[in-house]
């Protein structure tokens, strides 16, 4: 394998995705299923493509030949090639079922384009091209988002449009001020020219760029779309948004404030007194909601928060907190999103006792969310903590915020499992189907790995976190010496 | 002092021109209540965003930046905001086209377009708690075995 391949990672799921619906028309089934293979074949791909990294083998890749800051490039380093994996690992997870009156095949088409989009962005070398993978990614969502035949799924998905269209006008307004200030939008050029930034033109640039792509990664005044879009679109597509599509727009502002903004305070404060806002009314928000789907929907809305805030964490180990924070909410939230449906309303007394294998896993996944050791989230929180005591000042606020949110998330969390464990329920009636106790349970095993292999996995991080903060030398990959590909 | 000449060039009127129409736009998508009117609002913040970035891009007294052969103009305008504005243009369109189809399914599933109204029924769905004074945890048995 070469360092061409990385192309494939966006080339692939595209041409699957124009393939389907030709092939969903002679054979649903045939379409539905080799879609599926498709996507199991990228996580592989991204594999083989991290062990090449790691050999060094891997350069920045110049598309049709023409050099950066002139062409294309897509950079694949081990922070694209973790969202890549869990974009498509999390998404064969919640493939969509085989459905009687989708018979083309919709959701598997619309799934492969939200793979392509996100890996492009994951991938993208520069502003622009992340801005088109974003809008890709934006428009399979809203389509993703608009579920069948339901009023309200129209509605909320239609409302979730018009924002976050809006954003995205206002994320080009601040693309367009990032070219008038250097006329470049590659990167690592950008970065070369970061004290042009340091200015009222730059910083409102940053301002219009967090607001307009802050919409899919919840940030706090532009995310009333989350509890709408959540409470009435299924259950596997709220985990989808929630849980990796939020880490797609949060990969977007890393590059921005790793890249670009590093040296401008003013934009670290920004994200962080969006986070700690985002965090405190979600929080309460999920508190005082009534159903689990709300009640998720909210919750996430706090973590992102934190994870906001961990983008303004200074330093290699600030950046170890931010992605064990975001890993862990991306394989936690799919899995508690899986119950929203089986866990709903009336049906959701007893719900424990009638089904008890998904009593265990709301369990752990709730224990893991809320930081009881051992489990991942501990270690995630326990990170950030650390972090946050070492920077001191207004993180100290922070903490004392996270701390009194753990008890709500606990308090939150825990209503809900009592209640499915109550002997008042009515006897054999709703509990998580056969199909979402499946998904939840490959969750869950996601979890455990995480918690068996937390040595390694800390330590890939740590190399992780060493390499996004290291501009010169991503500078260096970029402008110097990337490999050519001819047309 | 600012001199009105060197003010009002034609670069800095564009620039002018793109603001005003973001802002109109963003005015009527907080404004508007009908669907329709909100989208043309939209379509109005994105036109000014086009408009700013071909701003961008505009160099007084240039040419055209498209390579002639014999011909060569002392500036050309920057091409890039060009290329970037069509994209632009493009990916507007589409989610315009999906904003669209989604309304044709609202007006039949609501037969309404007025936002306020469908937000209003939104945000009634059970389960927010938004509408309660306090965090409200259900109630136990009694309200189950009576639906």
């Amino acid at each position: 394998m070469t360092a061409e391949a990385t192309v494939l990672l966006i080339v692939l799921p595209l041409f699957g995705a124009f393939l389907l619906p030709t092939i969903g028309r002679i054979n649903a089934s045939a379409a539905h299923w080799s879609g599926a293979l498709l996507l199991a074949l990228l996580p592989l791909l991204a594999i083989e493509l991290w062990n090449l990294h790691s050999a060094g083998a891997l350069p920045p890749l110049a598309l049709g030949g023409y050099l950066a800051p002139l062409g294309i490039v897509l950079y694949p380093d081990r922070l694209s090639l973790t969202l890549v994996l869990a974009l498509t690992l999390g998404s064969l997870l919640l493939w969509p079922r085989l459905h009687q009156n989708d018979a083309t095949g919709r959701q598997a088409t619309l799934m492969l384009l939200l793979v392509a989009g996100g890996n492009g962005l994951a991938l993208a070398g520069d502003l622009f091209n992340a801005f088109v993978f974003y809008e890709l990614v934006a428009v399979t969502s809203y389509a993703l988002a608009a579920k069948l035949g339901s009023g309200d799924g129209y509605a909320a998905a239609l409302r979730f449009l018009i924002l976050s269209a809006l954003g995205s006008a206002l994320g080009l307004l601040g693309i367009a001020l990032i070219y008038t200030l250097t006329g470049t939008l590659n990167f690592a050029h950008l970065a070369q020219h970061a004290a042009a930034f340091n200015s009222p033109l730059g910083i409102t640039a940053f301002v219009l760029m967090v607001l307009g792509f802050g919409v899919k990664a919840e940030l706090f005044p532009v995310n009333s779309w989350v509890p709408e879009v959540y409470g009435a679109t299924s259950h596997r597509i709220a985990g989808l948004l929630a849980g990796i599509v939020s880490k797609l727009a949060l990969l977007l502002l890393l590059r921005l404030i790793t890249l670009l903004y590093s040296d401008v305070e003013v934009a670290g404060w920004l994200l962080f007194t969006l986070g700690l806002l985002g965090l405190i009314s979600g929080e309460l928000a999920a508190w005082r909601a009534t159903d689990l789907r709300h009640t998720l929907a909210y919750s996430s809305i706090g973590q992102l928060g934190v994870m906001v805030m961990a983008l303004s964490l200074p330093g290699e180990s600030g950046m170890v907190a931010l992605l064990a924070l975001a890993l862990h909410h991306l394989v936690v939230k799919p899995g508690l999103f899986l119950f929203s449906d089986g866990w709903h309303g009336t049906s959701l007394a007893g719900a424990a006792r009638r089904g008890p294998w998904g009593g265990v896993l709301f369990l752990l996944f709730a224990l893991s969310l809320i930081g009881v050791p051992p489990l991942p989230g501990f270690w995630a929180k326990l990170l950030f903590i650390r972090e946050a005591l070492a920077a001191g000042g207004p993180w100290l606020l922070a903490i004392a915020i996270i701390l009194t949110a753990t008890v709500l998330e606990t308090a939150y969390l825990f209503r809900f499992l009592r209640r499915a464990y109550s002997r008042h329920g009515s006897a054999g009636y709703g509990a998580i189907g056969p199909d979402a106790a499946l998904r939840a349970s490959a969750f869950g095993a996601t979890l455990v790995v995480g918690l068996l292999l937390l040595n390694p996995l800390t330590e890939l991080l740590q190399q992780t976190a060493a390499e996004i903060i290291d501009t010169p030398s991503y500078i260096a990959r970029v402008l110097d010496v990337p490999v050519e590909v001819t047309p | 002092m600012l001199n009105l000449e060197t003010l009002l060039t034609t670069g800095n009127l564009l620039y002018a021109g793109a603001t005003t129409l973001i802002l109109i736009g963003i005015a009527g998508m907080v404004l508007q209540r009908h669907l329709l009117r909100i989208l043309l609002a939209l379509t109005l913040v994105e036109a000014g965003v086009n408009l700013f970035l071909i701003a961008a891009g505009f160099r007084p007294n240039a040419a055209a930046p498209i390579a002639v052969a014999g011909q060569f103009p002392a500036s050309m305008v920057d091409p890039i905001p060009q290329a970037l504005v069509l994209t632009a243009i493009v990916i507007g369109v589409g989610v315009l086209a999906l904003a669209l189809a989604l309304a044709l399914q609202l007006q039949r599933h609501y037969g309404t377009l007025d936002m306020a109204a469908i937000a209003a029924r939104l945000h009634a769905a059970p389960g927010r708690g938004s509408s309660s004074g306090l965090p409200v945890e259900p109630s136990h048995s009694g309200k189950e075995s009576a639906s």
